[in-house]
Formats: structure tokens, sequence, C-alpha cells
């Protein structure tokens, strides 16, 4: 059914993949003066455990962490259950968000990834752990890393803005959605060769291997 | 076994980013990517990638008062719960070794050195079983310096990835971030290097097979 069905957890599998079905085949990129902007709030919380500020990160994210859900295949109700448990975590773990290491998006993708993986194994431990490794980024730092996170994530933004849209909507499909390249291969109705090639050259190029190339 | 197209390299990438990939391979990944800049930057640009899509993905809508309800469900939560690690006497001196280890292998061995403790499996060799969620047995193996494992086998499919220090065994030299593939019908007898401690993540599939990936995982992670 799945290309990788030993990669796949067991109850991924048994979660019905209504993105599929629903996916709308047009691609959004985040507008850079958000970025800002969110970790402005998100050091307000931290700093001052202020709620309006929380507030308006809420209103932003919420809906779009429900929307991610929904897309994933859950349903109305626990979907808005999850992405308020995801905010509830912001707003817990605020102190651990550091701007130069990730943008507030995907400090707050993490998150929502792996709740999402907990409530579908059901885990004995609910709760996202204060220590947990996602919220932790690498602080070790090699010499070949010249590039700041900071840097990479604005060129990475670039990039994707500067990306054609057919390879654009597959990476969408893998990275975002999670769907496998033959899963994708038959939602998009393409060759599994075309969807390899698409992709691999994609994130070739979103990681700056190809700058300047075709 | 399956040799990976040269192509699929990304997907286990995507997969992870999406959270679509087993918890056991998910943690060689993590650990992995601490070891090695060049893993750790296809991770990062990963998930900056799915962060993007969150940011500019199309608003769904929110039930009436849901953020007063969060609100709410915050300040019933105010109270600061600090969270103990119960690393357990059974760590006994090899606490600071964990204590070292690369994320989120730490984490998981602290939790599982508390709870069950390590289980003795020879002179110079012990195992610490991991509780990841995933179906696969995921174990932590310390071997002391210089310690020479006895010939063995395995009963399925295996990877083990070095964390500190290395081994050598018949087909060469590993050292951290190294990882060594074992099939059911493969034996070895690896050898700790003399100077260090050699600390070992190893992901079993216990009966059930990793065939048709086995390439790509194979290829991800660099297996010799």
């Amino acid at each position: 059914m799945v290309a990788l069905p030993f990669l796949k957890t067991d109850n991924a599998r048994s979660y019905p993949r209504k993105a599929r079905r629903v996916f709308d085949h047009t691609v959004r990129i985040a507008d850079p003066v958000m970025r800002e902007r969110h970790a402005d709030q998100m050091a307000a919380i931290a700093e001052r455990r202020c709620r309006n500020a929380f507030s308006e990160l809420f209103s932003y994210y919420a809906p779009r962490v429900k929307a991610f859900m929904l897309r994933l295949g859950a349903g109305d109700a626990e979907a808005e259950e999850l992405a308020q448990e995801v905010m509830i975590a912001v707003w817990q773990k605020a102190g651990m968000y550091d701007r130069q290491q990730a943008s507030v998006s995907t400090w707050i993708f993490r998150i929502a990834r792996n709740r999402r993986i907990d409530a579908q194994r059901r885990q004995r431990r609910p709760e996202l752990n204060a220590d947990d490794p996602v919220l932790q980024p690498p602080e070790i730092q090699t010499p070949d890393e010249t590039v700041s996170r900071e840097q990479l994530d604005a060129a990475v933004r670039q990039r994707l803005a500067s990306l054609p849209q057919d390879q654009l909507i597959l990476v969408q499909a893998a990275f975002y959605d999670g769907l496998s390249h033959s899963e994708i291969a038959r939602a998009f109705n393409l060759p599994l060769g075309t969807v390899k090639s698409r992709i691999r050259l994609a994130f070739m190029r979103l990681k700056g291997e190809l700058e300047g190339g075709i | 076994m399956t040799a990976a197209p040269q192509n699929s390299f990304s997907e286990l990438y995507s997969a992870y980013a999406a959270g679509c990939i087993d918890p056991a391979f998910a943690m060689m990944l993590e650990a992995q990517s601490l070891i090695r800049a060049d893993v750790r930057g296809s991770v990062a640009v990963s998930e900056m990638i799915a962060g993007n899509f969150l940011e500019a993905a199309p608003a769904a809508r929110m039930s009436a008062g849901a953020l007063e309800r969060t609100l709410a469900l915050i300040d019933a939560l105010e109270v600061p719960v600090e969270i103990q690690r119960a690393a357990g006497k059974s760590a006994g001196d090899a606490i600071n070794e964990l204590l070292s280890l690369p994320e989120p292998v730490r984490s998981a061995a602290l939790d599982a050195a508390g709870q069950q403790g390590w289980q003795m499996l020879g002179l110079g060799l012990k195992r610490l079983k991991l509780d990841v969620g995933s179906y696969m047995d995921v174990e932590l193996y310390r071997i002391a310096a210089g310690s020479r494992i006895p010939r063995h086998s395995h009963g399925g499919n295996e990877f083990t990835m070095v964390l500190a220090g290395g081994f050598t065994d018949e087909r060469g030299t590993y050292g951290p971030g190294d990882v060594s593939m074992n099939g059911p019908n493969d034996t070895h007898q690896p050898v700790a290097d003399e100077d260090e401690v050699c600390y070992a993540l190893a992901v079993r599939d216990g009966g059930l097979r990793f065939t048709g990936v086995m390439g790509m995982v194979q290829k991800l992670l660099g297996v010799r």
C-alpha cells in the first residue's frame, strides 16, 4: 500500500490518509516579514509571560496547526484539540525557543509533528517532555558550519520562493504531508522516476548545492 | 538485498521531517545528525521546509472561544513542574558517560537506566533496552575499552551505529556516526578500541524484516 511500510509507524498506517483525497494542488510560500514578528512574540512570552503576545501567536498558528492536523486526516474536534495542546506547549516551552536556531514556524512544526505522532501512538507519556530533544536543537557547531541557522533559514525561504512550481508542489507533498515518493506518484499521476528526480533536484537546490545552476 | 536507487536519498529526510518514519530510525537519524554535520544540515533544511509550509498554510477555522479556553488551561497548568530524571543507581559509573551521549539517545538512556537498568552480557559488555515507541528493538551497548566480544550472529537484521569510541571487526573499523549492518547470516567478532569505552546504538527488526527499505536506510545512514 505504501512504499515504505517499515519506515512508517503502524499507527501512521492506520491513520486515515485524507491528504491524498483533499489534496489541493496549490502551494504557498511564507512571508519573510512574519518571521521576526513571531520571534518577538515568543520572546515576550518567554521573558514576560505576555498573554497578548501569546494571543497573537495563537491567532496565527492555532488555525494553521489545526489545518496541518486536518490535512493529515484528523477529525475536526481532534485537530482542534491537538492544535490547542500544541499552543499550550508553546506557552510552556517558550523559554527554550532560540531565534538563532529556528524560525518560530519550524519550532512549532516540530512540536505539532511530535504531538501528532504521540497522539497516534497513544503513548503513556502524552505530555510533551520539557527535555524533548526536538526542542533542543544541536549545539555542536563544527568549523565547517560557517552558515548560521538563521542565515540558512533565510536562504531556504528564498530558494523555496524561486523553486519551479512543479518541484515545489512535490516538495510540499513529501516534506509537509509526509507522503512517500510512490504515494506522490499516484496522487499527482506522475511516473515514479519523475517524482524522485524532481524531489531530489529540489532538495539539492534547497540545500544550496546547486547554487547558480539551472 | 535491494540496492537503493541513486535518487531516493531525500525520501528518508522528508519522512523524518513530516513525522512518518519509525521512531527507531528517527532516533538513529537524530543521533547521527549530532555527529555528522552533513546529516545535521540536511535534517535542518528538511524541517525548515516543513516549517515554511506550516507558516504559509491557509488557516483552518477554530471553534468560538478556542483562545479563551486555551488561556484558561494555561492558568490551570501554571504550576511549574520540574521533570526529574531518575537516572538510578543502576547506571553506576556509567552515568557520566550517558550524560555525554548525543540526544535523543541520552534522554532515552537515562530513562531506561533509571527504570529497568543495564543487563550484563559478559565481561566488558552490557546492554540497555531503550523504549522509543518502535516495534523494533532498540538497544544501547556499552563495550569496555579493549574488550573483545565473542563471535555472534544476529536474530534478524540489525543496524548498529557507533555513538562514542569505536570498534573493529572483520569488515572494518567503525567510529562515531558510522553504521554497520548485519543480516541473519552474518557473524562477527567486534573488538572495542583500546583507549576508549565504546557506546553503540542498535536497531533490530526482531523477526520482522527491513526488506525493501533496507537499501535506502543503508544508503542514507552511510552503512558500510
